[in-house]
């Protein structure tokens, strides 16, 4: 193999102690592939795990990947790595952007940025191409991230892009994230990790390109894929309400492809734009599919979407893009646009419930877009809802009353809270991000807050709270939508899992039968369950498991985005709606010129998982005194086997598990993955077929390697 | 109110014949001359024509759609519909240049999403960003200021640069009112569009589009059964 297609070739570090700019060779990281996998090797070979986050040997990777920017649909994301402030056993994680300014760093000419030390004074670090300056940002510290960001394009260049950290960075909020202005953003507190550095912002801007091997069947690939695989957002298969076209739509009448005719981007330039239908295989019409607004909230989007917005190369826009005008009387911004939690879940933040303000039903568009300013704006993040959980829960238990000193809680503008202005997410989000008051812990982190407000056993297995393990994030689409599989992969990691892959096939709308049909001719009868009524864990599931686990190492390695790959199904009826699961390595073949197989890719996704898995594994026994993941890390938490009293598990209408089947799943899935199943750590066979062989002799120095 | 307004009134004269052969039914050939190549504005244009565009008349009161005249049809470009994922900037480079950039491609959207005048994503965070190409200028000032001469109409009508010629210099570059040709940073050798449709056949918003003459023809037509 060889780094002249595909790979920019080069990975670039600042050091912000000794102000030296360098580069080096992507080659010999090339088995790591690029993005997550090119991180871990780095970090896991110049950051000894003892490190802290905000430690000035800590060091902070931004990284691309092969496929990042050569034109595969969907290739616009930037993975983000170093060491977590505040989940149990405080190993590596990573941050996932996604944007423009994934393809301006990879035509800039780099597959990563290895950002070292710590500066003197606030900085941002630029780059133009092959020039690379760290310079001053006394000017724009202390800002949020839109006056930052507006600010670094005035001053460099309408065709640079940047990432900047807001408050929440600076002040080294655990609870923190980067943002573009497109509102893009890298959180599990990455954000503060930059923010420790004395790093504001990263400007780039690239005139290179992607060296494509063979770009003509490269393109055809592109055509093939757009034409009978991609569906809307999430890659949902089947459109939420009928088209003429199509066999299927959503029973719901809801998923990710709401696009539908009659359905309008009511605030477009000139007038309103109608979706239309959106035939499959109508290139030229699938932008017009996902309209998440209409997802999100219902009709009443219409009213303020101006058009959507998303990553570059992708067609599938799952940013609506807004102009609020109730927001103006609060002396809001009205301009407000996400996809995710930032701009679906903010109503938590008012337990007293909220009030519309023009139309009747429009309290949660109005308050969500306030919402998403704020967060964004200050960087903090959200750890998948859990930040707004956790104050949500701490009000209704009464806890601010107990650990706020008198002063401070009678100082809350509580009445904000109680009568639904918005301003009063701006109040709270700015106390976080700033840290004042005592109230300001809820930045912390799940783990560490509940130390610090002594929540209790309560907090952890309140269903409410949704959780997963002890160490700190929630399921994201865990036990609710595949059952053991979806616990499994979200307890994985060092953060919530943000693993898509079967909540893009459950949840596409498509017929039960079809997409278990699709599933089971790869994974084995019985892998996928039925809604609502799901059966005893199985071999067929583990299987299911070990590939989504390992298939989001090779998205954010690749990089990919694991909201629309892998094309598991396709909205074409001649293609009985099954997708393309060698379409990765196809793409592989075409943009660097090597032979690639779906073997190829799998063996690459596994050495990734395993890196990730050593490095919890060391973490762990540095942090905990832990010679055992299984015990100590794959943790699951209460409510997931306690929930819905009524039902007792494996009744049809629950998702409640059962404790001694998700053992049983741990069995069978630390098999399927070739890990001890006492302690759920790698196997020296295991690691060496992986090639990672020098990672066993590590767990075998430190006592950890299974016998 | 964006980029797409300003635009050239020269042409190329195998483009001028075709369209006036189009649209001749409809509306006085220097019309026409006026809105190809800019922004609609002010123009009230057909029911038929409307819906052969893709678009509305308010949008063309508000200036979000312009044509651009091309040898296979006439270019509509819709502002309020491009949703900024460029991917008319990779399909431009892969098919041209044979691999995957923005700075390079012929159809310019990059340079538009962050800051475009006051408008884009980093200025006044509106939603306003476009694609913008070459006018096909009957009077170039590229080809004008080219010292080698290496800038020419081909059969068909469109500017092209001789690669063999072109020296990389960047005059073209500063002599387009719009900056359109690009002198790429490898190959020190510039580009510009060669109305090859690629981007149009790539875009998922439909905001570019080429209409065929023979479309736009029996469109102008049918205002006047």
């Amino acid at each position: 193999m060889s780094t002249n297609y595909g790979w920019a070739g080069k990975i670039l570090r600042v050091n912000l102690t000794t102000g030296s700019v360098t580069t080096e060779d992507t080659a010999k990281y090339q088995d790591y592939i690029g993005g997550m996998g090119l991180a871990y090797k780095i970090m896991y070979d110049e950051v000894p795990l003892t490190t802290k986050a905000y430690d000035e040997a800590n060091k902070i990777i931004f990284g691309v990947g092969p496929l990042t920017a050569s034109g595969v649909p969907c290739s616009g994301r930037m993975n983000v790595t170093t060491l977590s402030a505040w989940t149990k056993g405080y190993s590596i994680l990573d941050g996932h952007m996604g944007g423009h300014i994934a393809h301006n760093f990879k035509y800039a000419g780099y597959d990563a940025l290895v950002i070292e030390g710590k500066a003197a004074g606030h900085v941002y670090i630029k780059i133009d191409d092959d020039k690379v300056t760290i310079e001053s940002a006394e000017h724009t510290w202390g800002m949020g991230t839109f006056d930052t960001n507006r600010i670094m394009i005035e001053e460099n260049g309408s065709d640079f892009d940047v990432v900047s950290i807001g408050q929440a960075g600076e002040n080294l909020v655990n609870y923190s994230c980067m943002l573009t202005s497109s509102c893009d953003s890298a959180g599990a507190g990455t954000a503060a990790v930059l923010g420790s550095k004395n790093v504001k912002s990263v400007v780039v801007r690239g005139t290179g390109n992607v060296k494509i091997a063979n770009p003509a069947e490269f393109k055809e690939l592109c055509d093939y894929m757009l034409r009978e695989l991609i569906g809307g957002n999430n890659n949902h298969n089947v459109p939420a309400v009928p088209q003429s076209w199509a066999e299927y739509s959503a029973p719901s009448g809801n998923n990710r492809w709401a696009g539908a005719p009659g359905r309008v981007w009511g605030l477009a330039e000139g007038g309103p734009i109608d979706m239309g239908e959106q035939p499959y295989d109508d290139i030229n019409k699938i932008a017009y599919r996902c309209m998440k607004g209409q997802f999100d909230f219902g009709d009443i989007a219409q009213k303020y979407m101006v058009k959507v917005g998303g990553c570059s190369s992708c067609p599938v826009r799952c940013y609506a893009e807004y102009e609020m005008a109730p927001l103006a009387e609060y002396e809001l911004p009205t301009r407000v646009s996400n996809t995710c939690m930032p701009i679906i879940y903010n109503t938590t933040w008012y337990p007293e419930g909220v009030k519309d303000f023009v139309d009747e039903g429009d309290a949660s568009i109005i308050i969500n877009g306030a919402g998403e300013r704020a967060l964004d704006n200050f960087g903090v993040w959200e750890n998948y809802g859990n930040l707004l959980r956790e104050f949500n829960w701490c009000y209704k238990h009464g806890v601010f009353e107990r650990v706020l000193p008198k002063e401070e809680f009678d100082a809350v503008p509580w009445d904000l809270m109680k009568e639904g202005n918005p301003k009063w997410m701006w109040w709270i989000i700015e106390q976080i991000a700033t840290k004042k008051g005592e109230i300001s812990h809820l930045g912390d982190g799940t783990y560490l807050l509940a130390e610090r407000w002594n929540l209790g056993q309560e907090f952890w297995d309140d269903n409410y709270m949704q959780t997963i393990s002890y160490n700190g994030y929630p399921r994201h689409h865990g036990s609710e939508d595949v059952y053991q599989v979806g616990v499994l992969y979200s307890i994985m990691y060092n953060r919530d899992c943000m693993i898509h892959h079967m909540i893009n096939i459950v949840g596409s709308g498509c017929p039960y039968e079809v997409y278990k049909k699709t599933l089971e001719d790869e994974f084995g009868e019985g892998c996928v369950d039925m809604p609502k009524k799901y059966t005893p864990m199985n071999r067929s599931k583990a299987r299911l498991a070990k590939w989504a686990f390992i298939g989001k190492q090779w998205h954010d390695s690749a990089t990919v985005c694991n909201w629309m790959w892998p094309m598991t199904q396709s909205p074409a009826k001649s293609r009985n709606y099954k997708g393309d699961h060698d379409l990765d390595a196809k793409f592989m073949s075409a943009v660097t010129g090597d032979k690639w197989t779906r073997a190829d890719v799998d063996l690459a996704s596994e050495r990734i998982s395993n890196m990730l898995r050593v490095m919890t594994a060391i973490s762990f026994n540095i942090n905990e005194g832990s010679t055992n993941l299984r015990e100590d890390h794959d943790t699951i938490c209460n409510w997931v086997f306690d929930k819905e009293p009524e039902f007792k598990a494996f009744e049809e209408g629950t998702v409640k598990l059962d404790r001694a089947d998700m053992e049983l799943a741990k069995d069978m899935f630390y098999e399927e993955m070739g890990w001890d199943v006492k302690t759920g750590i790698p196997t020296r066979a295991t690691l060496e077929r992986v090639g990672l062989g020098y990672m066993a002799d590590d767990l075998a120095a430190r006592g950890l390697l299974p016998a | 109110m964006n980029g797409v307004e300003k635009m050239s009134e020269k042409m190329s004269e195998q483009i001028e014949e075709k369209i006036s052969k189009a649209l001749d039914t409809e509306m006085t050939r220097r019309q026409f001359m006026k809105i190809s190549g800019k922004g609609l504005m002010g123009l009230t244009v057909s029911a038929s024509l409307l819906s052969l565009f893709g678009c509305t008349q308010q949008q063309i009161d508000n200036g979000e759609v312009a044509t651009w005249a091309m040898p296979q049809g006439l270019l509509v470009v819709n502002a309020a519909k491009c949703v900024g994922c460029q991917r008319c900037e990779i399909n431009c480079t892969l098919v041209n240049d044979g691999v995957a950039s923005t700075y390079i491609s012929r159809v310019k959207v990059q340079r538009n999403i962050t800051l475009n005048g006051e408008h884009g994503l980093y200025g006044n965070k509106d939603w306003v960003y476009f694609p913008d190409t070459c006018r096909q200028c009957k009077d170039p000032a590229c080809g004008n200021a080219c010292p080698q001469g290496a800038i020419y109409a081909n059969d068909n009508g469109i500017r092209v640069v001789d690669q063999e010629k072109c020296i990389g210099c960047g005059a073209c570059v500063q002599a387009c009112p719009w900056h359109m040709p690009t002198v790429n940073p490898e190959t020190h050798k510039s580009s510009k569009c060669i109305a090859c449709g690629a981007c149009v056949q790539g875009c998922p918003a439909g905001a570019l589009s080429i209409i065929p003459w023979d479309e736009v023809t029996a469109a102008a037509q049918e205002v006047h059964k």
